[in-house]
């Protein structure tokens, strides 16, 4: 079991025992919220859910063969097994077996690297499994699990820096990819998916507070400084998100996911 | 005082097999249930607060377990300005829960609260599902 973070403590009286108050002071948490190192990060599957209800995209073009070898330093490795899961997730939309396949495969390679292989051989099977009978909803969940499984393996080996590189190797893709789709058809329903303040927030406080060694990492270092260039993209509550900014989020995100791949 | 986070524990876990036979009715209605949970202990009348992003387009059920037998415990959900976002809510023995269907995607906070428990401080544990 992992401990992860204090929690808010809600300002004392906002809220009756009985009925819930119909408004609770925001304003009075920030305070507290200076303390809160964590949100729950969405699974993938949530994102992609409400993909598959706005349209039917064109996911081959969105999708990319994956590399399926450690690139050598573990924080890397992290980031890559990350962006690898997210596009096990772009390759079930494209319905494309044998890439899901492959991406079972490198899922296992890469944690092997890491020293998490044990927690994600019986993911792995599933997911060549029922990528094989195209089932995938099924594929889907194996992700999401096989995304939980490799963050609690490493939660427990105390690498909870490492887990939160996986963490965020997968969001960058998985925006990435989300960009891709809604600039070639834009919408604001569409563009609203983007709209992530607090996990932005989440990561940029992780990476700002992790171990000098791991912040070295040119991908790591080059992560946390483009990584608050999106921050002004996703707008306010309720604002629009224009296509102009989903342009320049693609932009930043495609650029951080060839940097994290691209490393021999 | 932290939030717990993962699939094992003790007493936690006795507060997740609530939380996860109050969601058993919802899978059946295509609500897929997320594999972490979220958890801890708190005092009576404490509230605890957790920032989640939730997406427009999506439904989502929390469903919250305790394993002390005379507890009531709440779960309620509010968008980033404060107001209450959830469609319905319910109270039962050992559980309760909240349902949302986001009016739109960004942050919104989880409260958690032990509304009575003869216990000083009574485990809980959180998850959720969406379709």
């Amino acid at each position: 079991m992992k401990y992860l973070a204090p929690l808010l403590i809600v300002a004392a009286g906002t809220l009756s025992a009985a009925e819930p108050a119909q408004h609770i002071d925001v304003g009075k948490l920030p305070q507290q919220a200076t303390v809160v190192e964590d949100v729950i990060v969405p699974v993938p599957s949530e994102i992609f859910g409400v993909l598959d209800k706005l349209g039917t995209p064109n996911w081959h073009e969105v999708l990319r063969s994956v590399k399926g070898e450690p690139p050598g330093p573990r924080a890397e490795t992290a980031l890559l097994l990350g962006s690898v899961i997210a596009e096990g997730f772009v390759a079930v939309e494209a319905q494309e077996s044998e890439e899901v396949k492959k991406i079972g495969r490198s899922v296992l390679n890469l944690s092997k690297a890491i020293g998490v292989e044990k927690a994600v051989v019986a993911r792995s099977k599933a997911i060549i499994e029922f990528a094989d009978k195209k089932d995938w909803q099924r594929v889907r969940r194996e992700l999401d699990g096989a995304l939980a499984d490799v963050k609690q393996a490493m939660s427990e080996l105390h690498d909870e820096e490492l887990a939160q590189l996986v963490s965020l190797g997968g969001w960058l893709r998985g925006t990435e990819a989300l960009t891709q789709v809604v600039k070639r058809n834009y919408t604001k329903d569409s563009a609203e998916l983007l709209h992530q303040p607090s996990l932005l927030d989440y990561f940029d406080r992780r990476l700002k507070g992790m171990n000098p060694r791991l912040q070295s990492d040119p991908v790591v270092g080059k992560t946390q400084k483009r990584l608050p260039e999106i921050r002004p993209l996703i707008g306010e509550a309720n604002s629009v998100i224009s296509s102009k900014s989903v342009d320049q989020i693609n932009e930043i995100t495609a650029d951080l996911v060839k940097s994290i791949n691209s490393r021999e | 005082m932290a939030l717990l986070q993962g699939r094992c524990g003790a007493t936690i876990d006795d507060a997740l097999s609530f939380a996860l036979e109050a969601a058993d009715p919802y899978v059946k209605e295509g609500f897929t249930v997320r594999e972490d949970y979220w958890g801890g202990d708190l005092p009576v009348k404490q509230q605890k607060a957790i920032v989640h992003q939730l997406f427009k387009g999506n439904e989502y059920w929390f469903w919250m377990g305790t394993d002390v037998d005379n507890a009531k415990i709440s779960v309620h959900i509010y968008d980033a300005d404060g107001n209450l976002a959830e469609v319905e809510h319910w109270q039962k023995a050992h559980m309760a829960a909240a349902r949302i269907m986001p009016k739109s995607t960004g942050s919104y906070y989880l409260i958690v609260e032990i509304e009575k428990s003869s216990e000083e401080r009574t485990h809980w544990a959180l998850a959720y599902g969406f379709r």
